[in-house]
């Protein structure tokens, strides 16, 4: 039972498997992958408050794992119910689409749970493989293969970060002689006062996911393969393996201790800072909304390093706050960007122009997505942004604070001008947008789950802490 | 005091300065040479010499498998890429500017110096525990207690790697 969510995606991928080897025009597999996104989510919930260790104490079902399965399958399931013509991913290759969707998400739930570094490596590894596939299986409509290019620059950094990752892997296991978390930790919190090489070893691995999580100077990758990867590819990479990637941080950086590691929390914050400077000053002069929204989630990901770096239990709780939060207002701005593309090519800020005549309920769903984004209050944004910054304050990094605010300040130009466009510019010759009831249900669900957790946080914090104790 | 040449300790000292010679001399051949192919042979000479480093370090398993994998099946694909691609002989790897190399050897070396400074200052786990003598059987009965779990999901990595190049092979080269 503890292993449910996780064998459930398993044996859907070989349904999935089998479906891919027939004609097939996608159908049956977006179904599939459907059904199993929400029996992973079902699963999860029923799993939430269990507790148990599989493989060899490889493996750790506990709050924290499980509130991330939750989200991910939430993630997964909301993409692929809002792709629902599939435009944009290549005819041939649909059913295989949704395989490697599925496997990635599968790797993502089994990475939340690994608490053994050679396992963490490998799934995350089986995610990044499926996703390094799902890039180039773009329609190639304009015959120029910019997808091609997208993919191979995100294979190439990957494997720099993921080179990087072992090398600070083999540091930790040098010093401590086990690979078992369990026995790392303890080790590592007693050495990380004195010894440099832990501290290097720490942040090395880190690497590997401040690449997934698009942190300066790992961000390289993002602009051209939200450019480049299809829509509801670009939604699904923006948004889903970021779970994992804030899951991991947290577990590292518990390993400096409460109290050791001042280098790490210094290069943390020059990390965050440069991420929110680069990200949203890049963003400013963007044309493509998914460009906008990679540069976007450059600053949001120096934002959630701002909970990581207090140290404290209240920090991390905030980041997966934030994190959960930047998982639906993201997926909603893009499942906007999914419909309002006729044929799945690449959408500018100006075509949307007079959303709101051609189909209110997106343009209502963009306006939350980007307010949220933005950090207006009720919205979840603004109360992660706030909780993140007093609890910077409170641990003292005043500086970082004020820089951080300013930046929300630079982000509000450009979220609202893309309002704007949808609300104030007239439609001109642009069709009106058809939007099938599935998506609608999605989309009110998102906007429902903004302004529910930006109103009522404090139950999802709650759980949030809990869940982070667990594993202190 | 120091072991002199000709003890066991010297000759063993001088094979390991030997296979580290061979590694770093086929990976700056690898990064350095103009042409694809020649790059390919230093590739497949650090590969070596990483083996060499395998077996001297007491894992025989492995070494055979750095050979096997690495110099066996990997360089033999590259070799086979090379060929099929027929690199353009006429537009050889340009050299950069004076300056971007200077600053990537600063940067580089600054790195590798950091990175060697941490490690030598660190106190790594003393050598003497020893987890196992590097077998075959050791490291078979690992896979099949402690690492479980990363075993089983080797295979699953592997399908998806197989998946994806059969899926984009089979559409990759379109012309219409």
């Amino acid at each position: 039972m503890l292993f449910a969510p996780e064998l459930v995606l398993l044996l859907g991928s070989l349904l999935l498997f089998f479906l891919s080897l027939g004609e097939s025009d996608g159908k049956g597999a977006r179904n599939v992958t459907i059904l199993l996104g929400l029996a992973g989510f079902v699963l999860s919930i029923i799993t939430l408050f269990q507790e148990g260790s599989l493989f060899m104490g490889a493996y750790r079902i506990d709050l924290f794992s499980q509130l991330f399965k939750v989200l991910i399958a939430v993630g997964m399931t909301c993409v692929v119910i809002f792709d629902g013509e599939m435009k944009g991913i290549s005819a041939r290759m649909r059913p295989e689409y949704y395989l490697f969707l599925t496997l990635s998400c599968m790797g993502l739930m089994l990475l939340v749970s690994s608490v053994e570094l050679i396992t963490m490596f490998v799934a995350l590894e089986l995610s990044s493989y499926s996703l390094y596939l799902m890039v180039p299986m773009r329609d190639d409509t304009g015959g120029i293969r910019f997808q091609m290019e997208a993919a191979i620059k995100y294979i190439l950094f990957g494997i720099i970060a993921t080179g990087a990752m072992l090398y600070g892997m083999s540091y930790l296991f040098g010093l401590t002689g086990s690979t078992h978390l369990e026995v790392v930790v303890p080790k590592i919190i007693e050495l990380s006062a004195s010894s440099p090489a832990a501290i290097l070893g720490i942040a090395l691995f880190m690497f590997g996911f401040f690449y997934k999580l698009a942190v300066f100077p790992f961000h390289f990758w993002v602009p051209d393969v939200y450019e480049g990867a299809a829509n509801s590819t670009t939604a699904f990479i923006a948004s889903v393996p970021k779970l994992g990637a804030v899951a991991i941080l947290i577990r590292l950086v518990v390993m400096v201790g409460p109290t050791g590691g001042d280098a790490l929390v210094n290069l943390l914050i020059v990390l965050a800072l440069c991420s929110m400077f680069y990200g949203n000053l890049s963003a400013l002069v963007q044309t493509d909304v998914k460009r906008m929204l990679g540069f976007s989630g450059i600053s949001h990901a120096g934002y959630v390093l701002l909970g990581l770096l207090t140290l404290k239990d209240s920090g991390f709780a905030t980041s997966i706050y934030y994190i959960a939060g930047y998982l639906v207002m993201n997926l909603a701005c893009f499942l906007v960007i999914c419909k309002v593309s006729k044929n799945g090519e690449n959408v500018s800020i100006d075509d949307l122009s007079g959303l709101h005549q051609r189909a209110p309920l997106l343009a209502l769903t963009l306006g939350v997505g980007m307010f949220a984004l933005a950090g207006i209050p009720p919205f979840v944004g603004f109360m992660g942004k706030f909780m993140l910054l007093t609890g910077a304050y409170k641990a003292g990094h005043l500086t970082l604070v004020i820089l951080a605010a300013l930046n929300t300040a630079i982000a509000i130009y450009y979220y609202l001008s893309v309002v704007r466009i949808a609300f104030c510019n007239d439609p001109d010759e642009r069709p009106s947008v058809s939007v099938d009831p599935m998506t609608k249900l999605v989309s009110v669900f998102l906007m429902v789950v903004i302004i529910a957790m930006g109103v009522a946080p404090a139950k999802v914090l709650e759980l949030a802490t809990t869940a982070v104790r667990s594993i202190l | 005091m120091n072991p002199t040449l000709l003890s066991p300790e010297g000759l063993s000292g001088l094979v390991f300065l030997g296979l580290v010679a061979v590694t770093i001399c086929g990976a700056v051949i690898a990064t350095a040479a103009k042409r694809l192919i020649r790059c390919l042979t230093g590739l497949v000479a650090c590969f070596m010499g990483v083996a060499g480093l395998y077996y001297y370090l007491g894992s025989p398993f492995v070494a055979m498998m750095q050979l096997l994998i690495y110099v066996g099946a990997i360089a033999i694909v590259i070799a086979f890429g090379i060929m099929l691609a027929e690199p353009d002989e006429a537009k050889l790897v340009k050299k950069k500017s004076g300056l971007s190399g200077v600053l990537s050897l600063i940067a580089g070396s600054a790195v590798a110096w950091g990175l060697a400074v941490a490690a030598l200052r660190a106190d790594w786990m003393s050598p003497a525990v020893k987890l196992n003598d590097g077998s075959v059987r050791d490291v078979g009965m690992s896979l099949l207690t402690t690492y479980s779990m990363v075993f089983e999901l080797v295979s699953v990595v592997l399908l998806v790697a197989i998946l994806g190049s059969l899926a984009l092979a089979r559409t990759g080269r379109d012309k219409e």
